[in-house]
């Protein structure tokens, strides 16, 4: 867990700093801010009660130090605009226009220090006076103009050293060697407060730096440190100890090695509809939400679930019962049977296990298979302080280490819960020293899928070919062979040194779209109206391509190895209509034409006890339009039918499939206009109740499965606009 | 349909976007009809013999023990899949609601998802010959292979419309049933519609004593080689459903249920996407999901109010929790919590945020030896990889060329993934799989490529630190060196299927168990137990070695260090509980771990010095309760309240 936090911000709002200085489009002030509010907003979106944050401004119009010294003398310009508090969004909504450039420049950054230690002094002490345990940090953000007092500052500097409080003085355009920036012509009166400055966060053991080396550093996202929480505490043993004499007992604790960081998650909520204007509105308040410009101003109302339990009606097949949550217990379904378990018995479907991790067996490591681990990992190490089992799961994970095997070994984690199968592997590092688990797959967990063999060809009478189209010939191994080497990045990076190493290692890559979320989360808080949103930084998409550099190196092989793979595009047409046009069917696998055995028929009748079949064989048997639209009107009538003749719901499932393979093949034929006016239809007569009854599920059902009118983007000959398709589903 | 319900709806998936590979999945609804031929021919046994291994089944016998094995293990792994059993050939007729269309079509189960009593009936079928005897009546005349196929085709269609996935099982030993022309192509015919109507004919041949099966005379005209529901899938192997005959060693049954156990899910491609192996070189590929945690069933509601207990359906409805009035999902929206407040977006720039890095694409990085890709690194699962040419011709060969060489030279390439739309960008791994074959040449192991993902430096975790610099001797590790070489596995080889998942077949055994009405099985039958008596008899005496070895070397690497340690040695001897047990069981104490262990006993002293080191935030929830419990502090809240109200406490003792 996090420390608790006291964080000043003492901004510099001095006339200079509405500036726009060396080149650049934003005033001194807005460039500041950037980081001032990257910051700010970091902090609050962790959420943490206990980071508390103020902002001083000096140079500023107004003077107002809200009592946090007795005698405001000497404090004039010097304004609290936020005291030491929980910073929430609305407090950045109120502190966004008050950081504004004033029309002085007079104002001691010095005075507005004393401030903030005044502030940090009386918000972190507690009742008896003593100080409390808190993350101190004063931030100093300033272009180094205006007039400073320095009589004091030694005091100030033991002070905040005496409080250990983090002092960090960040400047416009201030000269910082080591970032390499020197600004030319400078203000003699700056240079004069930046040697001052400089002194001081010497005096206080504070940074000093030039607020461009900050800002180039935001970009680099900051990784969460999470406290570990162990996820086993108990023994790894080598045999039986209850039952046999010699074994061996590890107590081992298990810790996360890598776990999954997930970005945070949007939950649901609905607009307000007593602000909106009424009930009214709501229906349409899809439309005008999504133009709003106030965001996440207490519009938004959350959103609670409500459940309805229903049986099936036994009496009546086809609808369905609701039942009250009252009569509900739990159970199980056995395939379509309920087993009903009382809550006595809840237990009996458990295994009875006790918590272990016991050895089964061992594997060398070069027999075992990469792809079989299944989970994230965990690290196990002995338990902390005990000597013993410090020396005893050393002695294991070297010798695990020096014969080149892993470990099987079953855990379970707690009583009664369903055992694992875990690999342990041994690492060694310079300062760690550990057993690594992963979990591996069950009988259960492996899919018996096959495929056809990649390095050699079967014939379906069995024969093995070893040159043919989907084979590489030799000359396309050779050109692989060549841009797999030539592409290698195990030593194309270079370290601090210069010296070659491993480009794109785990540390040097960060979680896309977690980083991504965060970010564009705090840029909104600070940029509500804004229209468009940034683009992710580049250290985000660093990692989306190959790196140029070496890209151009290999640029040889990657054209022979383009030549030698000779892989063409499938254009899209093909796929679609082309194969209908040619009469190109499916053909069974002695590549008999079932369409000649039937004496390739030009009019095919729709069979309604075989709908589908003969309606999918009528359109293949002609390209004649009237022919189609009397095929697709025999399918409309057939699926009406299904419906009205439907007892509660028995019949919608068929006339759903009927309606898919409809709508799929008139697609595919390009007349969408004839499905579309029938769906058009039948949407009526459901919601219309027209076909024997309250179908208003069946159109529910065509909904859901968007069976809907089918769109220009789907089939260009479709006069359907995306509005009205979708408008097609929302309307009732 | 899967895929067009997701296609339009961007973004809608936010946050529950890691679940959707494992959805999809459930979304696509498998049928499964068996057909099993009843001809005096499949009723034969074969000639007893005194052989164990040998086969006891007829053909059809073995064939419907198949079927038993598979509608329990559709219970477990495929829970909302059909299933049905037709036999035909049979004297009887029957088919559901009394139908007498299909002459000698016995619809044995219905198709639909299997109930309890399914299963015992299947199974008082398989398991009571007498009972068997007089349903497995041949008939007199042969039954027409089309009246199979078209009662099929009824039955799926009223069954299971609008399916993904349906399959016709065909298990025979007659490769010519038609023995007139006209029969055939009414057969073919009937073929046909069934494939038309989106179904696969999945044959299961068997071949007699002196009478083999060949498919060309006539099964090669009714089967068609691809999936009619599943283009996305390769093409099957023409070979890969042997031809199961008796009398091998290795029984029919054995065969059978091992020809059927590889069709027992669908194969369905989780993605089909662009590989990118250079700028301006991309491939097809499709992605499967060949490992993927077996869970069981969750509990669920039952209605217990009528004289059977029923299923409960439940249906969600929003509420707006200032009105309370019913909110449709169209006037949902999605916002970020922060600062008390919250953050929202327009649906369009939520997809903006998502899809900010690309397209869906695997598009490799680079290449490096397989070593950099430690097992510590693994975050997850992994995903087979196949080559597809219905968007890129060639894309085959290239893809063979890539693995081949990946094999050769043990390397892996690093690829930027983006799964599909909406998906987080990963960085993963490629590395080769080799094909493998089990005794019988059967593939175990398809060939292809494997992404696994990598972790981002957000995703590693450190190791907590390690305050004992006590390290192992060559001694030591020598013993224990011995102690691994004598417990190697099997073949050196990690092999999962000799391990069932002993939770999830407790599980179902005692769910079956209850669904029949039966006995409670007493103890479950665990295969993840390790063998000890093995274990015993291997490494006895080099523990026994290590055990003296240890002693004398534990007192050497900790007598100096006992007094300097900040703990006292008091404590010490209670948590280090020798790792030897050299003395018959003298039930070791459980030794409680340490935060818990001093955390009631902390005295206001020891708290303090923690809460000065900045160590307070290190204890256990549980321990803080207990020091505020002992000092009549409330204990409710999160905690970090807790750990305030501790130092406020300790403040108001002036520490």
């Amino acid at each position: 867990m996090a420390q608790k936090e006291a964080t000043v911000y003492i901004l510099d709002l001095g006339r200079s700093m509405g500036e726009k200085r060396n080149g650049r489009s934003q005033t001194n002030l807005e460039w500041a801010l950037e980081y001032v509010w990257d910051k700010i907003t970091t902090t609050v979106a962790t959420g943490r009660k206990t980071a508390m944050m103020g902002v001083v401004g000096y140079r500023t119009d107004e003077t107002d130090v809200m009592g946090a010294i007795d005698d405001d003398d000497g404090y004039s310009n010097t304004r609290i605009i936020v005291p030491l508090k929980q910073l929430l969004l609305p407090d950045i909504r109120d502190l966004q226009p008050q950081l504004k450039p004033s029309a002085t420049n007079q104002g001691d950054v010095l005075s507005a220090l004393a401030v903030a230690i005044q502030m940090i002094d009386t918000a972190t002490t507690g009742k008896t006076g003593k100080p409390l345990k808190y993350d101190r940090r004063i931030n100093i953000i300033t272009d180094g103009y205006g007039h400073m007092e320095t009589s004091d500052s030694d005091a100030i500097a033991a002070k905040l050293k005496e409080d250990e409080v983090e002092m960090n003085i960040l400047g416009v355009d201030f000269d910082d060697a080591e970032f390499g920036f020197k600004e030319e012509d400078k203000d003699p009166e700056k240079e004069q407060n930046e040697t001052t400055l400089k002194d001081f966060a010497r005096k206080c053991n504070g940074n000093f730096a030039t607020i461009a080396e900050a800002i180039s550093q935001l970009e680099i996202p900051r990784t969460k440190n999470t406290h570990p929480v162990p996820s086993y505490k108990g023994t790894l043993t080598l045999g039986d100890s209850e039952n046999y004499d010699t074994t061996l007992t590890i107590d081992v604790e298990r810790y996360p090695c890598t776990m999954i960081a997930k970005p945070p998650t949007a939950s649901s909520f609905v607009v307000r509809t007593d602000l909106s204007g009424g009930a009214g509105a709501s229906t349409q308040s899809s439309a005008t939400v999504a133009g709003d410009e106030h965001r996440g101003d207490g519009q938004l109302a959350a959103v609670k679930s409500q459940r309805v339990y229903q049986i099936d009606n036994l009496d009546e097949p086809g609808t369905k019962t609701n039942v009250e949550m009252e009569d509900l217990e739990r159970g199980f379904e056995y395939g379509r049977t309920a087993v009903h378990i009382s809550e006595s018995d809840a237990n009996v479907v458990k295994l009875e296990t006790s918590p272990c991790l016991d050895l089964i067996g061992f594997v060398p490591e070069e027999k075992f298979e990469r792809y079989l681990p299944m989970s994230r990992t965990n690290y196990v190490v002995p338990q902390r302080t005990n000597t013993a089992a410090a020396l005893a799961l050393s002695s294991l994970i070297h010798a695990l280490y020096e014969s080149g095997c892993y470990a099987l070994a079953r855990l379970v984690t707690r009583e009664n819960k369903a055992p694992l199968l875990v690999l342990l592997v041994p690492r060694i590092e310079p300062d760690l020293e550990c057993l690594v688990d992963v979990e591996l797959p069950f009988a259960e967990d492996m899919r018996r899928y096959k495929f056809p063999p990649l390095d050699k060809h079967l014939t379906v009478s069995g024969k093995v070919i070893t040159e043919h189209r989907d084979l590489p010939n030799t000359q396309l191994m050779q050109a692989m062979n060549e841009y797999v080497d030539a592409m290698d990045l195990s030593s194309f990076d270079r370290d601090d040194e210069g010296e070659p190493t491993e480009y794109m290692k785990f540390e040097d890559t960060y979680s896309p779209l977690l980083h991504r979320i965060n970010h564009i989360i705090r840029w909104r808080a600070t940029h509500p109206t804004s229209p468009s949103l940034p683009a992710p930084p580049q250290i985000l998409t660093k990692y989306s391509a190959p790196p140029p550099s070496l890209l151009d190196r290999a640029s040889p092989q990657l054209a022979a190895l383009k030549a030698a793979a000779d892989v063409k595009k499938v254009p899209p047409k093909q796929q679609g209509r082309g194969k209908r046009t040619l009469r190109d069917r499916e053909k069974p696998l002695s590549g008999l034409d079932v369409d000649a055995l039937l004496g390739n028929p030009k009019r095919v009748k729709i069979d309604s006890t075989n709908l589908i079949p003969s309606f999918k064989q009528a359109l293949a048997a002609t390209d004649d339009l009237e022919a189609i639209q009397t095929a697709a009107a025999d399918m409309a009538r057939n699926i009406r039918e299904y419906i009205s003749t439907s007892v509660g719901e028995s019949g919608y499932g068929r006339a759903l499939e009927a309606i898919r393979v409809m709508r799929e093949e008139i697609t595919e034929l390009e007349e969408p206009e004839i499905y579309n006016s029938f769906v058009r239809d039948l949407k009526r007569d459901l919601l219309e109740g027209r076909l024997r009854g309250d179908r208003r599920e069946m159109w529910w059902k065509i909904r859901g499965s968007k069976y809907g009118l089918v769109e220009r983007k789907t089939c260009f000959a479709s006069e359907v606009s995306e509005e009205e398709a979708a408008e097609f589903y929302r309307s009732a | 349909m899967a895929d067009l319900a997701h296609d339009n709806r961007p973004g809608d998936d936010e946050g529950e976007e890691e679940e959707v590979d494992d959805a999809s999945y459930k979304t696509i609804k498998d049928a499964v009809l068996f057909a099993i031929d009843v001809s005096p021919s499949m009723l034969q046994r074969p000639p007893p013999s005194d052989d164990k291994k040998a086969d006891r089944d007829s053909p059809t016998s073995a064939a419907l023990k198949c079927a038993y094995q598979l509608m329990q293990q559709r219970i477990i792994s495929n829970p909302t899949d059909m299933m049905g059993i037709l036999l035909f050939g049979t004297e009887k007729t029957h088919l559901a609601d009394g139908d007498n269309t299909f002459p000698h079509c016995y619809l044995l189960s219905d198709l639909d998802v299997p109930s309890a009593n399914d299963v015992k009936q299947l199974r008082s079928l398989v398991e009571n010959e007498e009972e068997a005897a007089a349903l497995l009546r041949p008939a007199d005349e042969p039954t027409s292979i089309a009246a199979v196929l078209f009662c099929a085709i009824q039955i799926f269609t009223t069954k299971a419309p609008n399916f993904s996935s349906r399959r016709l099982f065909l298990v025979t030993d007659n490769d010519n049933p038609a023995k007139i022309k006209q029969d055939k192509d009414t057969a073919i015919t009937r073929a046909r519609d069934l494939y038309d109507l989106g179904c696969t004919i999945d044959l299961f041949p068997i071949s007699r004593p002196g009478h083999g099966f060949d498919r060309s005379k006539f099964y090669d005209d009714l089967v068609y080689p691809s999936s009619p529901s599943d283009p996305d899938a390769p093409a099957s192997l023409p070979s890969a459903t042997k031809v199961a005959k008796s009398g091998d060693g290795i029984s029919l049954l054995q065969q059978l249920i091992s020809s059927i156990n590889s069709k027992a899910t669908p194969r369905r491609a989780l993605f089909s996407l662009p590989f990118e192996i250079g700028p301006g070189l991309r491939i097809g590929v499709k992605g499967f999901i060949i490992i993927k945690r077996q869970e069981h069933v969750k509990s669920c509601y039952v209605w217990v109010g009528g004289e059977k207990v029923q299923i409960v359906a439940s249906s969600t409805s929003h509420l707006a929790d200032d009105t309370a009035r019913v909110v449709e999902k169209t006037e949902l929206r999605k916002a970020y919590k922060f600062g008390g407040d919250t953050i929202t977006f327009t649906p369009e720039e939520f997809t903006q945020i998502r899809q900010c890095f690309g397209d869906p694409v695997i598009r490799i990085i680079g290449f490096k030896p397989i070593s950099s890709l430690p097992i510590w690194a693994n975050t997850g699962k992994a995903t087979f990889i196949y080559p597809s040419e219905s968007d890129y011709v060639g894309s085959t060969r290239v893809f063979s060329a890539l693995q081949q060489k990946l094999i050769n030279s043990k390397k892996m390439a690093v690829a930027w993934f983006i799964a599909r739309r909406n998906a987080a960008p990963v960085i993963t791994a490629i590395i080769p799989g080799e094909e493998k074959y089990d005794e019988d040449g059967e593939q175990i192991m398809p060939p292809g490529l494997w992404l696994i993902p990598l972790p981002f430096v957000d995703d590693i975790r450190q190791c907590p630190e390690q305050a004992d610099n006590i390290k192992t001797t060559e001694e030591l590790t020598d013993i224990m060196r011995k102690v691994i070489e004598q417990l190697q596995l099997p073949k050196g080889v990690y092999n999962p299927s000799k391990y069932p998942n002993p939770d999830l077949q407790w599980f179902y055994r005692i769910l079956q168990a209850m669904a029949l009405e039966e006995e409670v099985p007493e103890k479950a039958d665990d295969k993840t137990i390790p063998k000890y008596k093995q274990i015993d008899k291997r490494t006895r005496g080099y523990l026994a070695q290590f055990g003296q070895e240890f002693d004398e070397e534990h007192k050497r690497q900790t007598r100096g260090k006992l007094k300097s340690s900040a703990a006292p040695p008091k404590k010490r001897a209670a948590t280090s509980s020798a790792p030897i047990e050299d003395s018959k069981p003298s039930k070791r104490i459980k030794t409680e771990p340490q935060a818990n262990g001093n955390g009631g006993g902390m005295t206001d002293e020891d708290m303090a010095a923690l809460s000065d080191r900045g160590n307070i935030s290190k204890q256990s929830v549980g321990a803080l309760k207990e020091f505020l419990k002992a000092r009549k502090q409330p204990v409710a809240g999160k905690k970090i309240e807790l750990i305030e109200r501790v130092q406020q406490y300790l403040e108001s003792k002036g520490l």
